[in-house]
């Protein structure tokens, strides 16, 4: 088992490496959430790790302040390389954005599902396809998922039946500048992807 | 006289790709700073007429760099290298001083450009 | 792939494939004019390529919303991204039958769509694709379990017997509302009842009669109570009642005529005819039952009092300050 973790376990050129691709990737998401909405988006430094099962949680309720979140969930899969892309939203964000979005229609669960959509389309395909492109891997989107609307951050995703033990995290925090929108990207990797995408990184540590 | 330029930014990674990004042949006394403080201190100290900028840093970001160049009159010609590319942030930058911005990822070409219109480069 | 007869073979093939393939292709120009449509669009809808070729979307299908949908496209044209539609949002993008009719089980599919930029060599995005699939079976399975989650959750809430809140639902509700007193000052009132001398129904007639007493009794329960109010079956012959809104006069009289009804009321249980009364005891919430259990136990000691008193009666508790 010790012998196991040491392989898994992120050299600092490594770790560098992946926080410097995701600022410049979540750069572009930004880029594209700030045309979209008209803002200017709040970027902080992204956090990456090798995290357990267990730790899912702990990153995952690490991500939010407020209570109550919507969530949508998508795969991404690219040259052996696969991965999920977890959008949390606070559920407080939605009047203002809906305020930026131009929403007319009412703001009942439909309504902000509508907008956790349009969001997330753009936040998590610009994310990925700027990771992807830095790492020269095209990565496909599979459909995105509602994991659920108005629940608590804990009830997200079910603990206790993952089938892997350690793996890529990489988290991202978003906020718009002077308005109350806030949302956190984990992208996470299979086990399997985390050989091949660290080779990618050396690649260019090279 | 070898030319001082100063490549500030947190990740080792930003720095090695920016130092590759250089025109060949350039001849400069290249310092590397890991912070917007640290990078604060070698233009102080003259390691910085041309700097090549990050945003996003802990301890001082990029916009306290400039401003602190702005305040004390530094001899610094600044260009922003960000993977912040949203307009306002190029903007905001311009604004307070910065001659030019590259988008991270740096494209190689875009520094030689840059440094070329600027005059910069006119000896090389 | 080398050799340029194969090559052409290959995208022979490849748009055999997508002619064939059982997902929904559309590419639709900058003013939304459908360039491409291929056969599973055809097959659903009827339309063949050449019925709606350089049509504009919105004229082909007024079923979909414009607006709603420029919203989704236009961020494809204008920021070269891909974005998703799900039919949680809306269940389909064309209205398209039904076609499966031993196993379909929705009159319209549901569909999940996607939508892609197409660039152009320069560059530019001028067209995009519209991905449309058929997720019937997801949706309908998904709703199935929604409804029998709903289900479970009820079956949970409920005494078989009675069809009143079994008591570990009603004491839930008992709390939350014994919450709701502590801060509003709207009167609320308990009423414990149950069964006179239930032991001898059931000695003398049986316990089916004795089930079917209950039984009775519950529905008109149900009959006489609000929709608001709170019914349990706290015990074997004993139920609770919340009367929200409910001050101690207004609850003797609910409890007087429900008392009265069922001294009146004779059950026919095969060839047994069968008579039966209740004791009641209410308590009107006070700001002295610090805890549900003070108020559940007011009452319980009022309905003690209706029995040691000659039963068939209703006793209100009198708090001794």
């Amino acid at each position: 088992m010790g012998a196991y973790a040491m392989t898994m376990s992120l050299t600092e050129d490594q770790r560098d490496c992946y926080q410097e691709i995701t600022n410049v990737a979540m750069g572009q998401a930004a880029d594209r959430l700030a045309r979209l909405l008209n803002v200017y988006v709040i970027l902080p430094i992204p956090k990456v790790n090798m995290i357990s099962a267990s730790e899912l949680h702990m990153a995952l309720a690490g991500t939010t302040v407020s209570d109550n979140v919507s969530a949508v969930c998508q795969g991404f899969i690219g040259s052996g390389i696969a991965g999920e892309a977890l959008l949390v939203f606070n559920d407080a964000s939605f009047s203002d954005l809906a305020q930026l979005m131009n929403y007319k229609g009412p703001l009942d669960r439909h309504g902000e599902l509508e907008l956790l959509m349009d969001v997330s389309s753009v936040l998590i395909g610009a994310c990925i396809h700027g990771l992807g492109e830095q790492i020269e891997v095209s990565f496909n989107q599979g459909h995105p998922v509602v994991l659920g609307q108005h629940c608590h951050v804990d009830d997200l995703v079910k603990s206790g039946n993952h089938q892997w033990s350690q793996t890529l995290a990489i988290e991202i925090h978003y906020e718009i500048e002077d308005v109350n929108i806030s949302c956190d990207l984990l992208l996470l990797f299979t086990e399997d992807s985390v050989a091949k995408i660290n080779q990618q990184v050396d690649y260019l540590l090279d | 006289m070898a030319l001082p330029v100063l490549i500030c930014d947190d990740s080792s990674f930003a720095r090695k790709q920016m130092k590759r990004a250089l025109p060949e042949g350039w001849d400069i006394d290249l310092t590397f700073a890991g912070n917007g403080l640290e990078g604060l201190e070698a233009i102080r100290q003259g390691k910085g007429e041309v700097v090549f900028l990050d945003l996003t840093m802990p301890e001082m970001d990029g916009y306290g760099v400039l401003e602190a160049i702005r305040k004390e009159d530094l001899p610094a010609m600044v260009i922003v290298v960000s993977g912040d590319i949203q307009p306002d942030a190029q903007e905001r930058v311009k604004k307070l001083g910065a001659m030019a911005f590259i988008k991270k990822p740096i494209d190689v070409k875009k520094a030689t450009q840059i440094l070329t219109e600027f005059g910069i480069l006119s000896e090389v | 792939m080398t050799k340029p007869g194969a090559e052409f073979g290959e995208m022979h093939w490849l748009m055999d494939v997508l002619q064939s393939i059982d997902v929904g292709l559309v590419i639709l120009d900058r003013d939304y004019k459908i360039q491409l449509w291929n056969s599973f669009m055809e097959n659903h809808s009827g339309l063949c390529p050449d019925d709606v070729h350089d049509k504009p979307l919105f004229e082909s299908f007024t079923d979909i919303p414009e607006t709603w949908f420029r919203q989704k496209a236009e961020p494809v044209f204008e920021l070269k991204t891909r974005t998703f539609t799900i039919w949680e949002q809306r269940p389909y993008l064309f209205k398209f039958k039904n076609s499966r009719p031993i196993t379909g089980r929705s009159s319209t599919m549901y569909q999940n769509s996607s939508i892609m930029p197409l660039e152009s060599i320069d560059g530019t995005v001028n067209h995009i694709c519209l991905i449309i699939y058929d997720v019937t079976d997801i949706a309908v399975n998904q709703k199935d379990l929604t409804n029998a989650n709903g289900h479970l959750a009820y079956l949970s809430q409920i005494d078989n017997l009675t069809e009143l809140l079994n008591r570990e639902f009603w004491e839930k509700e008992f709390k939350r509302e014994h919450k709701r007193c502590i801060r509003t000052s709207t009167p609320c009132s308990l009423v414990m009842f149950d069964i006179d001398n239930f032991k001898t129904i059931n000695n003398n007639h049986g316990h089916q009669a004795g089930d079917e007493v209950i039984r009775t009794l519950a529905s008109m329960v149900r009959q006489t109570a609000r929709e608001t109010d709170i019914c349990g079956r706290y015990g074997g012959e004993e139920f609770s009642i919340l009367l929200v809104d409910t001050d101690a006069t207004a609850a003797t009289n609910f409890t007087e005529r429900l008392r009265k009804k069922v001294a009146g009321l004779v059950v026919n249980i095969e060839e047994h005819e069968i008579q039966f009364t209740i004791s009641a005891g209410i308590a009107e919430y006070s700001k002295k039952f610090e805890k549900p259990s003070l108020w559940l136990e007011a009452a319980e000691k009022a309905l003690t009092h209706a029995k040691n008193n000659g039963r068939n009666k209703t006793t209100v508790y009198q708090s001794k300050e």
